[in-house]
This record gives C-alpha cells, sequence and structure tokens, in this order.
C-alpha cells in the first residue's frame, strides 16, 4: 500500500519507464494502487488550500455534524491521483502540463478509508502542434462506493 | 448572499477567499498532493520552452485552483447542500508574488424530480484583474424530507 512517506518525490527517477504520448493507448487501464487515507494527509491538503472547515479537522465537530464523522474536502482526488498510481505512471511525466479537469462527487472520502482509482486514457489527440490525453478516473471507497469520478487533458512533454 | 434555494437568483456572486502564492504555498501544495512534477519545483527546468510557450520560472499548480473555488463552495453551501460537480480550465499560468482570489455568480436554478440544482460559473482571477481559471459548477439542495418538487 502506498504511503507518502515512501513516495519518491523525483519526478525524473523512473522517467524512462513512463509511457510518451505516442505509447499511451486510449481505453488501456492505467496501473493503480490502493492508498490508504489517514487523518494526517487530510490535515496537510487542508493547510495547503487553506481550509478550516471543521467537518476536515475537528472530530468532535465533525461527529455532531452531517456526516457523522470526519470526511475529507470533496477536492481530496487532487492528492489520490498521485497517491493511487505508482512512480512508472505517466501523469508524473515530468513536463506533463494540466490543461483542465472536471470531476463529480458522490459520496465523502474519509480519514480511514481504502481507496481504489480505476483509471484510463479515454483518447489522445493533437491540437496547434500539441499533444493532448484525455484521462478518466474513477475513486471508489472499501466498501465499493464511488467517491468521485472524473476527467482531464493533459499536454504530454515532447 | 442568501443559501436559501428559494431566495437565490441568477448573477447573484459568491466570493472566495484571497490566496497569495508564494514558493512556499506551491511546495506546500506539492507535499499535499504528491504532485512533485518540475514544473511546479525547477527553476532551471522552467527556463525551459514548452512548444511554443517559456513559462520563466515555477508555476502554481492548476489544481491549486481547483481546490480554492471547491473550498469556495463548500465554505457558501448551507449544512444540508452538496458540492456535486466542478469543471475548470486554466487560461493563464500563476506565479509566485500572485494573489487570486475564486468568485463564483449563480447561472441557473433547476429542479428535477428528486432534487434541486444550482449551476456557478467559476473563476479565479489574479491581482491585476485577469483570469487565470474559468469553469462550472454544480450544488445540490436536496429537497427537505417529505416535500415533493
Amino acid at each position: 500500500m502506498a504511503q507518502a512517506q515512501n513516495f519518491e518525490t523525483d519526478f525524473w527517477k523512473d522517467a524512462n519507464l513512463r509511457k510518451s504520448w505516442d505509447e499511451i493507448v486510449p481505453g488501456e487501464p492505467r496501473k493503480t494502487q490502493p492508498y490508504l487515507l489517514t487523518q494526517e494527509a487530510i490535515a496537510l491538503y487542508c493547510k495547503a488550500v487553506g481550509e478550516t472547515n471543521p467537518l476536515y479537522l475537528d472530530e468532535k465537530v465533525a461527529k455532531a455534524g452531517p456526516h457523522g464523522g470526519l470526511v475529507a474536502p470533496p477536492s481530496i482526488h487532487i492528492l489520490l491521483m498521485f497517491s493511487c498510481t505508482p512512480a512508472d505512471d505517466w501523469m508524473r511525466s515530468p513536463g506533463t502540463i494540466n490543461a483542465g479537469q472536471s470531476w463529480s462527487y458522490n459520496t465523502h472520502a474519509r480519514p480511514g478509508d481504502t481507496i481504489r482509482l480505476e483509471a484510463r486514457a479515454l483518447d489522445k489527440f493533437i491540437k496547434r502542434q500539441r499533444l493532448f490525453v484525455v484521462h478518466d478516473n474513477v475513486f471508489f471507497n472499501q466498501h465499493d462506493q464511488v467517491i468521485c469520478s472524473g476527467r482531464g487533458q493533459t499536454i504530454r512533454p515532447t | 448572499m442568501t443559501t436559501d434555494f428559494d431566495k437565490l437568483h441568477d448573477g447573484d456572486v459568491i466570493n472566495g477567499p484571497s490566496f497569495a502564492v508564494s514558493r512556499e504555498s506551491i511546495r506546500l501544495f506539492c507535499d499535499a498532493s504528491l504532485d512533485y512534477n518540475p514544473l511546479h519545483l525547477d527553476d532551471d527546468y522552467m527556463k525551459g520552452d514548452f512548444g511554443r510557450t517559456n513559462f520563466g520560472g515555477i508555476i502554481m499548480h492548476g489544481m491549486n485552483n481547483f481546490g480554492l473555488i471547491s473550498r469556495m463552495i463548500t465554505d457558501w453551501l448551507p449544512p444540508e447542500g452538496v458540492h456535486r460537480r466542478l469543471e475548470t480550465r486554466w487560461v493563464k499560468p500563476v506565479r509566485p508574488g500572485d494573489t487570486i482570489q475564486p468568485t463564483a455568480s449563480i447561472k441557473a436554478r433547476q429542479v428535477t424530480h428528486k432534487s434541486r440544482w444550482v449551476l456557478l460559473d467559476v473563476q479565479v482571477r489574479n491581482q491585476k484583474g485577469e483570469q487565470v481559471a474559468v469553469g462550472e459548477a454544480m450544488v445540490e439542495f436536496p429537497l427537505p424530507k417529505g416535500a415533493a418538487a
């Protein structure tokens, strides 16, 4: 199981193992790995975007709130994208430029959830000499409930 | 602004939090998102060209905009409201030293068989008033228990 403390932060390492735009096959599943979401990871994400909502951070308040306990912010998929994929995933290729994303939310992720990802490249195309890949992704919790689903476009390094 | 579904109007505006972007905030976002792409870390790398684009230095993660917009929406919603969808695209890079702020305006309200929905136009602007991100969001205002649409 991937843990943030073991995460390879040097994206140049293993860069040669990642698929280039030419090698990415639309429709082919990406390799993924389950991830245990911790309260510490949620708190760090909240700090990075200035979230102070007690439903994410204060167990006592959250327990009395609408979710009956702590939850993660909807946009926690930003962390999950990298924590649920291995080091040779092409999303980590240096120079990958995010052109935009859309996400739909079903249920909150919670601390203690073991989260898995189903993901693939959906399409690739060339526009104004830039190499695009469309990716789609669905995150599930350990109860096989959909947490969120999303798609995005990245411009691939040449 | 009210969060009573029946009192919302097209054009109503939501102002999100102001966010000061710095090298430190970008590095923190790397640690929080595990996105260590050198676009956000390596000035030497960013001296190079990306096709016809030269950023001239490190840039903020586009998804930092996304997280701020999402924060604005969940901060605005009443406890029973649900953030259901967010779509964004980035139109201008954000750099250390910039200050950005998301805003939203109500585009439409719709009642379906089982619930009530609000569509929002969203955007993020920098300190010069330039749009850096644009998009659309959808939030749900569930019907009170026992109520029919």
